[in-house]
């Protein structure tokens, strides 16, 4: 695997960290026991932060790891753009304050899709590694490349912000930024469908759900300690793996994320079932930026739309 | 015309306060009406609109007080913010526009809901029954 020449400062930053004592722990990624994937990791000891690794495998988004963190320490999260920005919106919903955190950013380039990948070589991957542009990928019967910016997942080829904001200290030279000529191209393609075909994608799609929440938990903004699909009094909606309960889980996850998705699409990467999500999440997204020109961690301290309110609405809405 | 719809209203007290507009609702000849009153438009939440789709409802309506006569002040704007924008999502995927109107009443106005249920009950006949996001109706 090729190693940024970063990674060695960053490790050196994580120990001395630890080492004084100004962080109890910082939540990054270890080196897994499968190729193609990475673990999170929390680094309590100077000498465990040799382990850390920052790649394209890396998939889950770390800022998830904030609510399970041990209360009242000072805690340092590695973290790219997308967990910088939910950073942003967890300390405007008050579940996480900003002095409590030391956050070391690093640029991103896409998380590789390992599913992708899985699916284009058909069977076991034993190792891989990438480069700037490409990946390789060894399995029993051989040595595979791929094109690195096309096995990228979906919502990290739409990226705006691979940079991270906000943060104490960054390690790397940031990633050259686009304006994201893709953005919300999966939007477009699903609402240039008819209506029966949109509905019939949606019903297909959700119906493979085995109500896992998968979703749920690696989503950084999905913090509520009683989800309410786990209420029972009153019931909101099934628990069932049935249609019913499967359309609604997808759709109120969805909408509870308005304004407040980062479009990190790690609720995606860990499904098992592989339903697509983020199309939902970013239609949302995107009302909020057309009406709102509201972006989610793009403005520090900002409320999100569905949170506040204006009198200007009155003029928005008719009557 | 054979179909009659079946449209949940959900509305704000202060809207109704005089029975003049609830009771004619009730007894709406063209559609089957059921009239859910709520504290406040604020109160309406998501899952209300989504219950009454997956339950069978042809058609939702949610009356909430104009702008600035809100009893307590906002309730009707947070409504406005969330439900436009859940009505929209529900709309990318594939349930008909038709079947989810809002009406912004004046409360010290009546008479303002019959003519919306009119024009609701005319939109969904022409639609016809619901049958996307359904399924707990269909199922039954």
């Amino acid at each position: 695997m090729t190693t940024d020449p970063w990674l060695t400062t960053l490790q050196s930053k994580v120990a001395r960290l630890v080492e004084d004592g100004s962080v109890a722990a910082v939540i990054g990624f270890e080196a897994g026991s499968l190729a193609l994937r990475v673990r999170p990791v929390m680094v309590r000891r100077p000498e465990a932060a040799g382990k850390l690794v920052q790649n394209g495998f890396c998939q889950n988004n770390l800022a998830a790891y904030l609510h399970h963190r041990p209360k009242g320490e000072r805690i340092g999260l590695i973290c790219r753009g997308c967990e910088s920005r939910a950073v942003r919106a967890l300390v405007v919903e008050q579940q996480v304050s900003r002095d409590e955190l030391y956050l070391i950013g690093v640029p991103c380039r896409g998380i590789i899709d390992a599913r992708k990948i899985e699916a284009e070589v058909g069977q076991e991957v034993l190792t891989a590694r990438e480069s700037d542009r490409k990946i390789v990928v060894c399995t029993r019967s051989g040595e595979h490349r791929f094109v690195r910016r096309k096995m990228l997942h979906g919502a990290c080829i739409r990226c705006r912000f691979p940079n991270p904001v906000g943060v104490d200290i960054m390690m790397g030279a940031p990633v050259p930024e686009t304006d994201g000529p893709g953005i919300f191209e999966n939007v477009r393609a699903f609402e240039a469908l008819t209506a029966e075909a949109r509905h019939a994608f949606f019903t297909r799609e959700t119906e493979r759900c085995i109500r896992c929440y998968a979703c749920r938990e690696a989503c950084p903004m999905c913090y509520c300690s009683l989800c309410f699909v786990d209420g029972t009094a009153p019931r909101w909606i099934e628990s069932t793996v049935g249609p019913a309960g499967t359309q609604a889980w997808h759709i109120v996850r969805a909408f509870h994320q308005t304004g407040r998705c980062v479009s990190c699409g790690a609720c995606e990467r860990a499904c098992p079932m592989g339903i697509p999500m983020t199309y939902l999440t970013d239609q949302l997204n995107r009302q909020m930026e057309e009406a709102y020109d509201f972006v989610v961690g793009q403005e520090e301290g900002r409320q999100p739309p569905l949170a506040a309110f204006s009198l200007d609405d009155a003029e928005r809405f008719e009557r | 015309m054979g179909f009659r719809p079946t449209i949940v209203v959900f509305q704000c007290q202060f809207n109704l306060y005089d029975d003049p507009d609830r009771q004619p609702a009730e007894r709406f000849g063209a559609a089957r009406v059921k009239v859910i009153r709520v504290p406040c438009s604020g109160r309406i939440s998501p899952l209300f609109l989504l219950n009454a789709v997956q339950d069978g409802a042809d058609g939702i309506m949610v009356c909430g007080c104009a702008p600035r006569k809100c009893h307590f002040k906002e309730g009707n704007f947070r409504a406005r913010r969330q439900l436009e924008a859940f009505r929209n999502f529900l709309i990318y995927l594939g349930l008909e526009p038709e079947r989810i109107r809002f009406v912004w009443l004046d409360p010290m106005e009546s008479g303002g809901l019959i003519g919306a249920l009119g024009e609701l009950s005319a939109a969904l006949r022409s639609v016809g029954p619901a049958r996307r996001l359904a399924p707990r109706a269909t199922a039954n």
